[in-house]
């Protein structure tokens, strides 16, 4: 089994309008044409639904069942084959596109926003048809139910999401910019769309809402921070080429300056990768436009130019291990026993560069330090092309290569942000306990909860329950094989 | 912490030979050889550690980590009680000859306690040991020279050398250039 | 701290075998203990104990596991009446295996050779050594099994897969390994002479992860350690174990195996590691401590009922000790090798080990050792006194102009080859093994007329401008025998599913049950006989 994690956030919001809308419609659905099927199934591709609609272990394409973790429950995703029983099966083409652009399933109760509907919300009428024409046809029905989810006061009130959706919902389709090239236009339609880039690379404001006055410019998603990826030269991908956002869409890594990990290297597996190369390159030229408003003015080091090879082994080689993890060299101890093995122990990688470098590499230099811990307490998991990525975790999973502590996760990061990245920040075994339990939580279920008990404001603001997708902390709890 | 240089399979590509013997001169503008260990040992130029790195230089011209220098000259001060004295005797035969390889003075070196002496330099940087036994003082693995002289096509055994199973090459013949290091 | 005195099963040992079964019945839905001598560590640890290690003693297996006190294990260097085993006969019985929570697939290559039905039936074949008591027909879906289970990566082509004969019911799970250039040119050499050099099938994650670990990248490391866990070995189960429920003592010396009135075993006593007695009760009772500690326990455990040990009524616990005694070719060539890119051991020649010539002698395994060759010349090329350029041109050239091949013999059962109580004692107080060998008429003889002759022929095809031979007979530490299977209750420990004749909730998997061990590395057999007894255990549950 597969866990994610997902983040919910209740926030005050009117909660008046619970009103189950009536799944009325009857229509009867014709065939569709192969062609149709087609497209919708590179859109469904586009959009990634099968990341969180099916159980990779073991389960059957878009059957749901794949459980999600949050900080206020389990959230199971749901069987969306076109089985009328436990599936989609009976949805009328009205009822599909409001649940992928409005959050509305077809007996008219709210889906939490696990479900990216807020970037959805922009597909055309003819895509969404399409969509309709392959996951009624084009998918096989699965006659299982996946398992219910069920999340405790006040988040199991859907209607909830009402208010929020009321607030932060667009409720407009894409229309072209006529001032921009129709290759812009496709990217933006793709990236802020069915690729919902933002879902995880834009800050969530106080109301967890996408803030589009800081869109890209980064995130955090559960235990890993999706970075800025504005143009901006020194904090986001400016240094790179639109050939090296292609690859890196393509194939999950650019040599010696990022790799894709958690959330985006499920976007990789299952998404991106499969993507035509117009439209890959009309994301990036979409993308390499998006600027950061706060744009850095001087040149400085990038996450990706920092850190050099070197190693400390001299203080420990030839020496008690036991002594040398407890010592001042525990960090480079820890290094060189957990992780030199495959990234070399002068952090240099591989020759060919399939294990990476420690240094010039994002994932050590961010901005802040989420991303080293992230990786070592959950490894990398990433299916291409060229084989399957894979990281082992050093957190408590089944298949874990050693159960580090906290301190040592500490000690181990801080030597190689140290060394080999961003020297400025430093980690504590806090921080570290922090993305192992899914990374920052919100206390909005607990604000919402004793708002309510106080009473207070009670007529504008009673709750609403924002769910946000913060895709794929792959935790292995039963990794099996 | 030692800092090799920027490249990424942390191989310097420079003698340092020439600027050890011609007193630290600096080759321009290189950014290996500003990290080059040499350069801070020729001009300090102080105490045993830094004339054990300048002896360890002429009797092996390759780089060489002063880091792992200090553990064998650590050890070589206790099982060797006239360590600074042969150091200087050495040293001294070189600087006659000018040597600018091992290969220019080592057959001055006179039988006996100094050659010995001067192989087990050798020895202890190549092994990384200070002798073949069981209970031999380890300096280094990694950085011991053995494996740098097959570095072009073999892994330090325990560290990863490709990719999965992209390890395939061809068989390299003994005419092949010994890597720089 | 003892935190749980009873299970429905108890298992003593956690190497592959036991936790093969711990597996198996913690699916079962039942609760699991396993009980281990000696220490549980962390790979970091191993791998850097192995990193700190002398060069010159990076070849000696155990120098990454010192043992502790009250878990003593072969450790190198030892003098002969200090070492934990204990020696008598013409041959040392010197076997390398750790006491640590994983056991000795810590440090095993890998190599997963299946038996073929010829090799089980040698006695009605050849007219010696012992039948199996099932074949190899029996034994195939366990196989499969197992390499599923461990992910055992092999070819896919029929013709570079072992055995020739029998059946194969399913592909292996994941491709073979690709060769270094000097298993390539070995290939190349031998084809010359008519041989077929054939990838070794083996536990290890082959250009994919498997079971949660990381592919293989080459460390060239697989003994003593495997620094990813791309190799299989027990460790990588442990951690999952714990997390579907099973209790894992360590540091906890099962010294006593109780019976009950009815002769089935009610306990089993260890000491902790400041030798206070503990006892654990179960339903079933598995000894997984392979063949050497499983007849020393047996032994110790005499009884009114059992005055001669446990299962021991048909006094063959402790009888038919085998090994594949091994001699070896260090052959330095014109040309270079290069061995040492990959897995330590990737190719070999099984075909010599079959033959209508086994009702004569024996038959031998040829393997081309592919460990990296530095630690093995460097000190040969530093004696010879060179500096500079002249000293790394040798170094260079010894390394990849050097190789080690390996021939490994078939030895057949002999109930002389024995292990019994010596009289000393080991840190606890209890007896140090003492084992009896000699690797008999039938490896000698086939070392003189038939793997000497191959070897040179080998090594001469290889170029060879010299050849070192080995002076004798070393082990492969692939221990089998001990606690015999058979059908027979009288001249056998084990009935077909590794239980105990004796006793009917005592289980004895492993190599101890081989009857016949042919000549290829013997844990994917122990393995298919840990699912084998493991199911006729899920069955006796499910009836008890």
């Amino acid at each position: 089994m597969i866990m994610k994690s997902v983040k919910i956030f209740a926030l005050a919001a009117p909660l008046a309008f619970a009103a189950l809308a009536p799944a009325s419609a009857q229509e009867t659905k014709g065939q569709f044409s192969k062609e149709l099927i087609e497209k919708g199934r590179y859109l469904a591709t586009a959009s990634d639904c099968v990341a969180c609609h099916t159980n990779h272990a073991g389960g059957k394409p878009m059957a749901g069942g794949l459980p999600m973790s949050s900080p206020v429950g389990t959230i199971i995703s749901t069987n969306i084959t076109p089985s009328k029983e436990f599936g989609i099966g009976n949805y009328t083409e009205a009822q599909f596109a409001d649940a992928v652009r409005k959050g509305i399933r077809g007996d008219g109760a709210n889906l939490y926003p696990a479900m990216p509907y807020v970037s959805y919300s922009n597909m055309t009428d003819e895509d969404i048809h399409a969509l309709y024409a392959y996951f009624t046809q084009g998918v096989q029905p699965v006659e299982e139910k996946a398992p219910e989810t069920s999340l405790p006061f006040p988040m199991n009130i859907r209607a909830s999401m009402m208010g929020w959706n009321m607030l932060f919902r667009p409720n407009e389709t894409h229309k072209d910019d006529p001032a921009q090239s129709a290759e812009w236009n496709r990217g933006k339609y793709l990236a802020e769309g069915a690729a919902h880039c933002s879902t995880c690379h834009t800050p969530r404001g106080v109301f967890m809402q996408e803030q589009k006055d800081l869109n890209l410019t980064g995130g955090q998603i559960g235990p890993w921070f999706a970075p800025d990826i504005t143009n901006d030269k020194v904090h986001g991908i400016g240094s790179w080429t639109q050939e090296d956002l292609v690859t890196y869409l393509k194939t999950g890594r650019l040599d010696h300056r990022a790799q894709a990990a958690g959330s985006m290297a499920e976007a990789i597996s299952y998404s991106f990768q499969h993507l035509t190369d117009t439209d890959l390159n009309a994301i990036a030229t979409y993308v390499r436009s998006i600027p950061n408003p706060s744009a850095s003015k001087a040149s400085a080091p990038t996450r990706f130019d920092q850190g050099k090879a070197g190693n400390d082994l001299s203080g420990f080689r030839g020496k008690d291990y036991a002594d040398g993890i407890k010592a001042d060299h525990a960090g480079s101890a820890l290094y060189t026993a957990n992780c030199a093995s495959c990234h070399g122990y002068n952090a240099q990688g591989t020759a060919d560069g399939y294990y990476p470098s420690l240094f010039h590499n994002a994932a050590t230099a961010g901005d802040n330090a989420t991303n080293v811990i992230a990786a070592i307490l959950y490894g990398v998991d990433r299916h291409t092309k060229d084989g399957h990525v894979f990281m082992p975790p050093f957190g408590d999973q089944p298949n874990t290569v050693n159960a580090l502590t906290n301190v040592e996760v500490a000690s181990l990061s801080n030597y190689i942000l140290k060394d080999y990245g961003n020297a400025k920040l430093a980690v504590t075994p806090e921080d570290v306990q922090l993305i192992r339990d899914g990374g920052p939580s919100s206390q909005l279920v607990l604000f919402a909860r004793i708002g309510m008990g106080v009473g207070a404001a009670a007529a504008l603001i009673v709750l609403c329950a924002a769910v946000w997708l913060f895709r794929r902390k792959r935790s292995q709890t039963q990794t099996a094989a | 912490m030692t800092r090799q240089s920027n490249d990424p399979n942390g191989k310097l590509v420079m003698s340092r030979r020439g600027m050890l013997l011609s007193g630290a001169t600096l080759l321009a503008g290189t950014l290996a050889a500003s990290l080059c260990p040499t350069i801070s040992l020729a001009a300090v130029d102080t105490g045993a550690q830094s004339r054990f790195m300048q002896l360890s230089s002429l009797l092996i011209n390759h780089q060489l980590n002063p880091d792992v220098g200090a553990r064998i000259a650590e050890t070589a001060t206790g099982e060797y009680k006239n360590f600074a004295g042969m150091l200087d005797a050495i040293i001294a035969i070189a600087e006659q000859k000018q040597a600018k390889t091992v290969e220019d003075f080592f057959g001055d070196i006179p039988e006996g306690e100094l050659r010995d002496f001067a192989h087990w330099v050798i020895f202890a940087w190549y092994s990384g040991c200070s002798s073949e036994k069981r209970n031999a003082k380890v300096f280094t693995y990694e950085e011991a020279l053995t494996f740098k002289t097959t570095s072009d096509i073999l892994t330090i055994p325990s560290y990863g050398i490709s990719g999965p199973n992209l390890w395939t090459r061809p068989n390299l013949p003994l005419s092949a250039p010994m890597p720089t290091f | 701290m003892v935190t749980k005195t009873s299970a429905d099963v108890v298992i003593v040992g956690t190497g592959v075998v036991g936790v093969v079964i711990a597996e198996q019945m913690l699916d079962a839905g039942h609760s699991v203990l396993m009980i281990e001598a000696g220490p549980r560590v962390s790979r970091a640890e191993v791998v850097e104990n192995w990193r700190n290690s002398p060069l010159g003693v990076k070849g000696d297996t155990s120098v990454a596991y010192p043992s502790r006190p009250w878990a003593p294990h072969p450790m190198g260097g030892e003098k002969p009446e200090d070492a934990y085993l204990q020696f008598s006969g013409p041959d040392a019985y010197d076997q390398t295996f750790i006491r640590y929570a994983g056991g000795s697939t810590w440090h095993w290559a890998g190599t997963s050779w299946r038996l073929t039905p010829e090799d089980m039936r040698i006695n009605s074949l050849y007219g010696v050594g012992r039948d199996w008591a099932f074949d190899y027909e029996t034994l195939e879906p366990y196989y499969v099994r197992t390499e599923h289970k461990l992910g055992i990566c092999g070819p896919a082509d029929r013709t570079q897969q072992w055995p020739q004969t029998g059946t194969r019911s399913a592909p292996y799970p994941m491709p073979a390994l690709p060769f270094s250039p000097g298993e390539v040119k070995f290939t190349e050499v031998v084809k010359t002479l008519g041989y077929n050099n054939i990838p070794v099938a083996q536990a290890r994650n082959s250009g994919m992860p498997y079971d949660g670990r990381p592919a293989c990248c080459g460390n060239n490391n697989c003994v003593p350690v495997c620094p990813v866990a791309a190799k299989y070995d027990a460790e990588t189960a442990l951690h999952r174990l714990e997390k579907k429920g099973a209790t894992l003592l360590v540091d906890s010396v099962v010294y006593k195996v109780e019976t009950s009135a009815q002769n089935k075993i009610e306990a089993v006593h260890f000491y902790d590691q400041h030798k206070q007695s503990h006892r654990i009760s179960g339903k079933l009772f598995v000894l997984a401590c392979n063949g050497l500690e499983n007849p020393k326990l047996l032994l110790m455990s005499t009884d009114d009922r059992n005055p001669n040990g446990i299962a021991n009524s048909s006094d063959q616990v402790g009888r038919n000790m085998m090994d594949h005694p091994a001699r070896s070719f260090t052959v330095t060539t014109k040309e270079p090798f290069w061995s040492g890119i990959g897995p330590v051991v990737n190719s070999g020649i099984m075909e010599t080990s079959q033959g209508s010539f086994r009702s004569e002698h024996a038959g031998a395994y040829f393997r081309y050792n592919n460990f990296a060759r530095n630690r093995f010349v460097t000190f040969a090329a530093l004696k010879k006194g060179l500096v500079g350029k002249a000293l790394d041109e040798e170094i260079r050239r010894m390394t990849a102009c050097t190789a080690d091949i390996v021939a490994a013999h078939e030895i057949l059962a002999d109930p002389n080859n024995r292990l019994t109580l010596s009289d000393k004692k080991d840190w606890l107080g209890l007896p140090k093994p003492s084992i009896h060998y000699d690797v008999g008429d039938y490896v000698r003889k086939c070392w003189e007329v038939y793997s000497q002759p191959i070897g040179k022929q080998i090594a001469e095809a290889m170029g060879a401008t010299d050849i070192k031979i080995s002076p004798k007979f070393n082990n492969s530490k692939h221990i089998m025998g001990g606690t015999i299977m058979g059908k027979d209750a009288s001249n056998s420990v084990v009935d077909v599913d590794c239980r105990a004749h004796d006793h009917e909730n005592l289980f004895i998997p492993g190599g101890g049950a081989m009857a016949a061990g042919a000549c290829g590395n013997s844990t994917i057999t122990m393995v298919a006989l840990a699912l084998k007894a493991g199911d006729a255990m899920v069955d006796q549950m499910r009836g008890a």
